[in-house]
């Protein structure tokens, strides 16, 4: 429901749906992707290297630099299929996280040495912002930038593991924060790789004055810290979409369960009790869809409306994916809790997005914040059209 | 939704909330908001207030003197209205009968009960529950035989709202028994003050009279009265079954209840109800967005048919756990009731001003999940057409 929109921007969408659609089928079924999953890397540089080719990699790029110039509404289709398709790859941090804060922040120069090697795949981008286990985004930056070195700690750094370099938050001598960018095997910089619970992996930073250059010119005070907040809600968002494509190709997999497990002599399906669960499961789908949809068109159009829509999208999303995960695990009984049924990784991925980039809590506590500042009765009407 | 649709909806929440200022009359308003019972001049008022401007009927074509608003106008017109805490729309002759009459009714029938639904002259109740057919509606008995130019009628309806005031009964009847219970069903038009009629009031839980028991013995029928063929009554029913869900969703009310118990001066500062808002608040947030979402894809392939069922489900069970917090944090004045003062003399035996008016809707609202097709039977529908269950 957005002007914005038009109906060339639509068909783009459509069309890139469609691509995304058929070379997931193909290329990466849940069978296709055990080998990347318990490969070395815990990611395919085979599909990576096909997302390059096939452009996604280069989505948010701008027309003339060879991208799609996508906004909300054409990364979604993208990272809906992350969701459905349980992507390992970094396509969240790089592809769009990190592409998103050189082309807010980078110089002329940055922007010419990374944004083609973004979009062929080449660099892989991290954003290393989390200093405590917490499972928010807006505690304060202790990392301290000082005469080109970095020094402090990182935790959980998304795909930090595999990420060529990284754009890490930290506090300059006056105390603003700002974004740097720190190759990944600088002296200085120590990285301890794991694996996230739905395989994919991430690293602890430590930084002991590895050499750094900030991201871009210094811009007007707190550029950095607004082109951040803005990352983290264009995370949220994303996530949002994320969560949708597994909730939905959870939802059809159970309800399909529903239909050919036989107990007692008839589906399982068969039973009302069953039947109006899967309805609230079903349920918690639409408005999942819905709510990521107005988070979309919030981020895009800002308005007093913006965080109450995207914080309100992300918690709801969060609690509805717990719901959805826990339900399939249980109607598909014994063989849930297999690792050997995609049911679990979809419900270890969707514990996974629940923490990225701040949990239910952490939303619905600015959420609340929001409804309480802008006194949500008087013009949420306006926003939603 | 395109720019101008939203542009065009703006213009008419601006206009309409002008006419809540100016229009509507202070002393129905004053009780609206207060949840207040209107008696029956008061609601025929209201009505005529909103068709001062057309809008009673404006979902109804031009032809049959509406303005042809859409399904989104019509949403945006009683989500205002609701958000101001306005009355009731009363239904029976403007959304429910008036657009069977003018969809199947005869040029006669036209004639004869648009006008007066449109000047709210004529006062419109729905005879569809029997004690033994409610979410199995077609499982009605009451029989309508053909004798000579008239039926007659005989048998029993339940949980008839404000039949006490109705001039007109719209009446599924059973004209034959098919194999299929659905198909010997009618749709009859029967003047109330037909000999045989017998209304007797049920008394709800919050001591109020709204509902009703119709007594139909022996009632003779003009022929002329059947809407559509006779045995065709099941496919109007459901045409208006559909319109009664629409997806209205009752955002608006949902919005001011909610308004209301925010604004409740002496719990400020209490954690536990807090936290009970902000949830409520994210629901409603996300039948907001859904309400938005199902207009937006009307016509437009992504419809899948049950988004009714779910505004349906998501909106009644959201207002009563509004209006349950709401009387939780009324505390003693929550369970101190005196339905005298609900109808406006004098303030409630405890809290504030509308502290009566709120516990009244709570008890009533646990209607909400039983009619017009229960939380249990949507559920059955979404798990039939949309999961194929």
């Amino acid at each position: 429901m957005n002007a914005a929109i038009d109906t060339t921007a639509d068909e783009t969408i459509a069309v890139l749906r469609d691509s995304i659609e058929r070379y997931t089928a193909e290329h990466y079924s849940f069978e296709q992707r055990w080998s990347a999953l318990r490969g070395a890397r815990g990611y395919s540089e085979r599909a990576w290297a096909d997302y390059a080719e096939m452009g996604w990699l280069a989505l948010r790029l701008p027309e003339e630099e060879g991208g799609m110039a996508a906004q909300a509404q054409g990364i979604a289709p993208l990272m809906q299929a992350v969701g459905a398709r349980l992507l390992l790859e970094p396509i969240l941090t790089s592809a769009i996280l990190c592409t998103g804060l050189v082309l807010k922040r980078a110089s002329d120069a940055q922007r010419a040495e990374m944004l083609p090697k973004l979009a062929d795949g080449s660099l892989k981008l991290a954003l290393a912002h989390q200093e405590t286990a917490s499972a928010t985004v807006t505690s304060p930056v202790a990392c301290e930038y000082r005469d080109g070195a970095l020094r402090g700690r990182k935790l959980a750094v998304l795909h930090g593991d595999c990420a060529v370099r990284y754009i890490v938050s930290a506090k300059d001598a006056t105390g603003r924060v700002v974004l740097c960018l720190v190759d990944a095997h600088p002296t200085g910089l120590a990285r301890h790789s794991f694996r996230l619970l739905d395989g994919r992996g991430a690293a602890n930073l430590e930084l002991d004055g590895a050499a750094a250059q900030a991201l871009g010119a210094p811009g007007p005070v707190d550029a950095d810290a607004a082109a951040l907040a803005e990352s983290f809600d264009e995370a949220a968002v994303a996530l949002c979409s994320e969560a949708l494509g597994a909730i939905s190709a959870l939802n059809a997999a159970t309800n399909q369960y529903l239909k050919v497990r036989r107990q007692f002599g008839k589906p399982i399906g068969a039973n009302q009790a069953l039947q109006h669960r899967m309805v609230e499961m079903y349920m918690l789908q639409q408005e999942v869809r819905a709510l990521s949809l107005a988070a979309q068109r919030a981020l895009i159009s800002p308005g007093v409306e913006r965080v109450r829509i995207i914080c309100g999208a992300r918690a709801f999303t969060c609690g509805a994916a717990r719901r959805v995960a826990s339900e399939a695990v249980q109607m598909h009984g014994g063989i849930g809790i297999t690792d050997e049924l995609d049911v679990s990784h979809y419900y270890r991925r969707l514990m996974v997005i629940g923490t990225l980039f701040g949990n239910r809590d952490f939303h619905l506590q600015r959420f609340a914040a929001a409804c309480e500042r802008d006194g949500v009765g008087s013009h949420e009407s306006k926003a939603r059209c | 939704m395109n720019a101008e649709t939203c542009e065009r909806a703006e213009r008419l929440r601006a206009e309409i909330r002008e006419f809540v200022r100016t229009a509507v009359p202070a002393d129905i308003l004053r009780k609206s908001s207060r949840h207040l019972m209107l008696d029956k001049e008061e609601y025929v008022r209201w009505m005529r207030a909103l068709q001062s401007r057309g809008w009673a009927v404006a979902h109804w074509p031009r032809e049959h003197g509406g303005l042809a608003w859409s399904a989104f106008e019509r949403f945006v017109f009683e989500d205002e209205l609701g958000r101001a805490g306005c009355p009731w729309v009363i239904p029976f002759g403007v959304k429910y009968v008036g657009p069977v009459i003018y969809t199947f009714g005869t040029e006669r029938q036209r004639r004869r009960f648009l006008p007066p639904i449109i000047t709210a002259e004529e006062w419109w109740a729905q005879g569809f529950s029997e004690p033994g057919a409610g979410s199995d509606l077609a499982a009605l008995r009451t029989s309508a035989v053909r004798t000579g130019d008239h039926y007659v009628v005989n048998g029993q309806k339940a949980w008839t709202t404000y039949a006490q005031w109705a001039d007109w009964l719209f009446c599924l009847v059973r004209t034959s028994r098919a194999e299929r219970p659905q198909s010997g069903i009618s749709f009859l038009l029967i003047d109330m003050r037909s000999p045989g009629v017998t209304v007797k009031p049920v008394r709800s839980m919050d001591m109020c009279h709204h509902v009703n028991e119709v007594w139909l013995q022996d009632v003779h029928v003009p022929v002329e009265n059947i809407v559509g063929e006779e045995g065709g009554g099941w496919k109007l029913a459901k045409f208006m079954l559909v319109n009664e869900r629409t997806y209205g969703s009752g955002l608006g009310e949902s919005r001011f209840a909610l308004e209301r118990l925010r604004a409740l001066p002496h719990r400020q500062g209490d954690a536990a109800l807090a936290q009970r808002i902000v949830e409520l608040e994210l629901r409603l947030l996300a039948l907001e967005c859904v309400s938005y979402q199902s207009l937006s894809d009307l016509g437009t392939g992504a419809e899948t048919g049950a988004e009714a069922s779910l505004l349906k489900i998501r909106a009644s069970e959201m207002y009563q756990d509004i209006l349950e917090a709401t009387v939780d944090a009324l505390g003693h004045a929550g369970v101190a009731y005196d339905p005298e003062t609900l109808h406006g003399e004098g303030p409630p035996p405890l809290g504030p001003d509308d502290a009566g008016g709120i516990l009244r809707y709570h008890l009533y609202s646990r209607a909400a999940t039983i009619y017009g097709g229960s939380t249990e039977i949507q559920r059955n529908i979404i798990a039939k057409s949309v999961l194929g269950l």
